[in-house]
């Protein structure tokens, strides 16, 4: 998107047929992903015992039905689910963004004798499963007493922090992959203008990776709120449910309750599509901001 | 005292007002009210170093009611209130018992940071708790309280694999029994199995509809061979001696595992099963079912409402007992009480909690409740359940005649052998139905692994 | 590097700190346990030990004589290369048309995401039917075309195949927002000195694109195999316990199927121990071969 208001600039060509073949490509590519949402919100209106045998047509007369929104409107209370997610995910974005921005710059710029090995570590920290480590981890929680409190904020916490460490090594990964491609002159301009290292990351690399930023960003957020396995063990009583815990607990033990599923999926992803487009043009803004400064 | 004696009466009130919910019963209510709860409160007076609560207690309690259980929003009900009776406040962290709500139990129990009251499995799930001495055994619960889980027979109450002793009180119990889909015995022109059907009635039954272009049962021999395994064995054993793993793979147990995974392989062999069993999941196969597509389906009581659910043609389908041969007769199922109330160790040392432990589950254990939440399944009341049919769908119908005209009952046998045990019998079914693996080799690794402690 | 002003290493620690205290607490140290797990006997996830195992090593002689491992490795490398060659070739091409053209970057940018943001058990349960046997999506499809036999796409013939393009399709997205992120960094006076100089479009990606995107391309490569490796939730509600008949198993869906199914965590942690293992040395490979560049 950052660039969408300088490609203008360029000199414009008559759409050649290479162009039309370019967007043929692409919006058979979009139909592939749009699809599969818009076939789970026609099945979230559906009565659930005709989606495994009729899933493809829509849920018009007799098909439609609102039953399985209510069902899951009815035992609980989204909203303050809604509430714990955001503050779950937004918090995780924001802690990974601005540690793992730290470290791969420190990774990439500097030199030590360590470095090899931290690499190697951040790589292998890709790797462990959630389910290989989460024991540990509620002992952890147990004894510095954020687990187990009946307490909202403590309960919220003890999901938030594992996730940041979770997060960190994608995030790193894939920072210093971008930080890789960054041309060193203009660091070495603005030390030579007196700023030290911490400006130098600040100020030069943060603005110029903005839109790597909001990527990792981004992906940390949807991995946090999507991640039902660390929050099912810390997110036990009502008040603490995040909206997946909530949604996971309403949709079938056998999973035959493909109604409900599909609903669930659906007020899982849809406000969070919606919240994104909307911000879209806030991040937009932003990055074209930095771009200029770049 | 004056307190408590309030709260007992208010409880009682409760249950008499629940049981005039349910029609035929109301004669039932004022038995329970006494026994269970009241009861309580002479023995109180005995023991000297239980407190009486000296205000409003806060209780820890997880159990399974969750999600799309059917019991949710009855559980929701009666601990809402009960705390409205009692002015005690409950904590309720219950999940859907998948594997992950499983592995928080048991990491809870490790930490020490367990809940008051559990409502769990008993089979070899409980295990680890049982085994660290974290949940009081019910006899000693009766050293204080001599009419707790009276209402129920001792017998059923779900003793622990691991010694034997009760832990818990059960509610709902199951049954399992073959599911029957009308319409294609209909139109493969052959009876329903009824009580007397041989198994090699049974069999020639599944040829006629296989020949009529049908698939006679429906199953994921892949996925869930779980519930074929169970009869398919009991059809070399009885109700007494069922629910005994065997010792080696040559005694007359071993040998009736051997036996039974035979027939399930010549089921196979028959082509009775869907042409995918070996690809397909479970949740295709039960598709099968429901669609019209094949005949029979073996499966839990659970399953009642799971059939309810998918279809909207219900009167279209009856459950009926699994064809025997040898000593059982057909008219034997398999059935239990799977899971109960326990009180931990924890809550039981704490004098505030102790009694509102005992007082919350001689509620939720009363006979109404049980009732209302066993529906058409199994219970261990020394009275029984007195269902309403009129609120029952026909095959919720069909399933309590099932019970009813049962013979015998044996608890399922694969329930005390842990998962890791199944794996070269259940997991290694393909192999097996398809000649790769063979079975007294498979049944001896299940075997070894028992005997190994895993 | 070159550069004298990364000569003064003291502000690294303070850089590196935050990060890997969070990693070392909540990643390296239960990982830690994980790899002493592997040693013990642990029935259930979340039950204390009941000892070691005799020997100690059982599990990893088990390891290397359990021939689903093999097979899962084998498949696991089947995977890596579709991820290489399907997700991230798919998602270059992607990316550089989509940086291409001039209307509707946006809207490519959000649907792209789409299969990225639901839950797999919803993607499952959609291919589920897409591929069922009986009266699914592609049998209908292939009667209309004239088909007699309806085909069993997940037979052992198929299986692999029927994994593989879910798969492959759900984490194009992942890459193409990596790679168009990327695409993004590429200052636009590059591309205008260029169209200046009288470069084509095919020209501008040859020549600036792809090679400013080499770093990141990279990444995509890392990212891919390590991917690969942990994979599990989507093909584990399409092919449970490596159906049919042991012939889908990959090191992630062997992993989960132990911790879960059979309650064997301690061999569940000694395979996780393997795909780290596994995932560090071909992620360094894909570095090797690729190499890093500065600019």
């Amino acid at each position: 998107m950052a660039g969408t208001t300088f490609k203008t600039n360029r000199k414009r060509r008559r759409i050649s047929l290479g162009m039309a073949g370019i967007y043929v490509v692409l919006s058979a590519w979009a139909l592939t992903t749009i699809y599969p949402l818009f076939w789970i919100l026609m099945n979230s209106f559906k009565n659930k015992k005709i989606i495994r045998s009729d899933s493809f047509s829509l849920p018009i007369g007799d098909l439609f039905t609102l039953d399985n929104y209510r069902t899951a409107f009815n035992r609980v209370n989204i909203l303050g689910a809604y509430r714990n997610s955001i503050i779950i995910s937004l918090s995780v974005a924001a802690a990974v963004i601005l540690f793992s921005g730290l470290a791969a710059y420190a990774l990439m710029r500097y030199d030590f004798k360590l470095k090899g090995l931290l690499n190697s570590l951040v790589l292998a920290g890709m790797m462990f499963p959630a389910f290989a480590t989460i024991i540990p981890v509620i002992r952890m929680m147990n004894v510095i007493g954020l687990a187990n409190t009946n307490q909202v904020a403590k309960s919220l916490m003890a999901v938030i922090l594992p996730q940041i460490a979770g997060n960190l090594s994608f995030a790193i990964v894939v920072l210093r992959g971008y930080i890789a491609g960054l041309p060193i002159e203009l660091e070495e301009a603005a030390y030579v203008e007196g700023s030290n290292a911490f400006q130098l990351f600040f100020k030069v690399v943060m603005p110029l990776c903005k839109p790597s930023f909001a990527t990792v960003g981004i992906f940390s957020f949807l991995w946090s709120y999507n991640d039902l396995f660390t929050q099912s063990f810390f997110l036990k009583t009502k008040p603490e449910y995040s909206v997946t815990v909530l949604l996971s607990l309403l949709t079938s033990q056998e999973g035959t309750n493909y109604g409900l599923m599909a609903s669930s999926v659906s007020l899982i992803v849809f406000p969070l599509l919606i919240v994104y487009l909307f911000l879209q043009k806030y991040i937009v803004k932003g990055l074209t901001a930095g771009a200029v400064k770049g | 005292m004056k307190k408590m004696l309030a709260t007992l009466l208010s409880g009682a009130m409760v249950l008499s007002l629940a049981a005039c919910g349910n029609n035929g019963s109301g004669g039932a209510a004022s038995t329970p009210g006494s026994s269970s709860a009241g009861s309580s409160s002479p023995s109180t007076e005995s023991v000297e170093d239980v407190k009486t609560p000296t205000g409003p207690v806060t209780l820890n309690v997880t159990t399974t009611f969750a999600g799309e259980d059917t019991n949710a929003a009855n559980y929701q009900d009666a601990i809402a209130a009960w705390q409205k009776e009692t002015g005690n406040k409950l904590n309720d962290a219950s999940g859907s018992s998948t594997e992950t709500f499983k592995a928080r139990i048991i990491s809870d129990f490790e930490m020490g940071s367990e809940p008051d009251v559990l409502f769990y499995f008993n089979g070899v799930d409980s295990n680890p708790f049982v085994e660290a001495g974290k949940v009081v055994s019910i006899d000693e619960i009766r050293q204080t309280y001599p009419d707790y889980a009276s209402n129920m027979k001792d017998g059923m109450l779900g003793a622990s694999p691991l010694d034997g002793k009760n832990y818990s009180i059960p509610m709902n119990g199951y049954w399992e029994g073959m599911f029957v889909n009308k319409a294609v015995c209909e139109a493969a022109n052959v009876e329903i199995p009824g009580p007397d059907t041989t198994w090699d009635e049974f069999l020639e039954t599944c040829q006629k509809i296989k020949d009529a272009g049908y698939t006679p049962i429906a199953a994921s021999f892949a996925e869930i061979p779980h519930y074929w395994f169970e009869f398919c064995i009991y059809n070399y054993l009885t109700p007494a001696t069922h629910n005994i793993v065997p010792a080696s793979v040559a005694d007359k147990h071993g040998t009736a595992w051997v036996d039974g995974i035979e027939d399930m392989k010549l089921l196979y062999e028959y082509g009775f099963l869907p042409e995918n069993t070996l690809s397909a999941t479970d949740g295709e196969t039960f598709q099968l079912f429901i669609d019209g597509k094949a005949a029979f389906l073996i499966d839990g009581s659970w399953k009642v409402g799971g059939i309810e659910g998918a279809t909207d043609d219900i009167d279209n389908f009856t459950v009926t007992y699994v064809p025997g041969k040898n000593d059982r007769l057909t008219t034997d199922i398999i059935g239990g009480l799977s899971s109960g109330w326990y009180i931990t160790r924890k809550a039981w040392d704490d004098p505030e909690k102790r009694q509102a432990c005992v007082d919350f589950i001689s509620y939720m254990t009363s006979d109404e409740m049980v009732t209302q939440f066993a529906s058409v399944s199994a219970t261990a009341l020394k009275n029984g359940s007195q269902v309403d049919e009129s609120q029952l769908s026909s095959l919720a119908v069909a399933g309590l005649e099932l019970v009813k005209g049962a013979t015998g009952m044996s608890a399922a046998v694969q329930d005390q052998v842990t998962q890791e045990a199944r794996v070269p019998v259940f997991n290694g079914m393909p192999d097996i139905v398809t000649g790769k693996k063979d079975i007294t080799i498979a049944v001896e690794e299940l075997l070894d692994l028992v005997a190994a402690g895993k | 590097m070159s550069s004298n002003i990364y000569k003064n290493k003291k502000p690294v620690i303070f850089f590196l700190a935050p990060a890997f205290i969070f990693l070392a607490v909540f990643l390296y140290y239960p990982f830690l346990q994980n790899i002493l797990n592997s040693f013990k006997e642990i029935n259930n996830l979340g039950a204390s030990a009941k000892g070691w195992n005799a020997p100690w090593y059982t599990n990893y002689i088990q390891l290397c004589k359990d021939p689903n491992i093999w097979t899962a490795l084998l498949n696991t490398l089947i995977m890596i290369a579709a991820t290489i060659i399907g997700q991230v070739g798919i998602a270059i091409v992607l990316a550089l048309m989509v940086d291409n053209i001039k209307k509707g970057q946006k809207f490519f940018r959000t649907v792209y995401f789409f299969p990225i943001v639901i839950a797999a058990t919803a993607l499952g349960l959609l291919f589920n039917i897409v591929f069922l046997y009986d009266k699914g999506m592609l049998n209908q499809l292939r009667e209309l075309l004239g088909a007699t036999k309806l085909l069993d796409f997940k037979d052992s013939s198929h299986a692999m195949l029927t994994m593989i393009v879910p798969v492959t399709w759900q984490y194009v997205g992942f890459y193409f927002i990596i790679l168009i992120t990327g695409l993004n960094n590429i200052s636009e006076e590059l591309y205008e000195a260029a169209t200046i100089d009288g470069a084509s479009r095919w020209q501008r990606v040859r020549y600036i694109s792809l090679p400013l995107l080499h770093n990141v391309i990279c990444t995509c490569g890392v990212l891919a195999v390590t991917g690969a490796l942990k994979v599990f939730d989507l093909p584990w509600i399409m092919f449970p316990k490596g159906m049919p008949s042991n012939s889908t198993w990959l090191t992630g869906t062997y992993m989960y199927y132990h911790a879960f199914e059979s309650h064997n965590v301690d061999y569940s942690s000694a395979i996780s121990v393997l795909i780290v293992v596994l995932g560090v040395v071909t992620a360094k490979t894909v570095n090797a071969v690729f190499k890093e560049k500065d600019y």
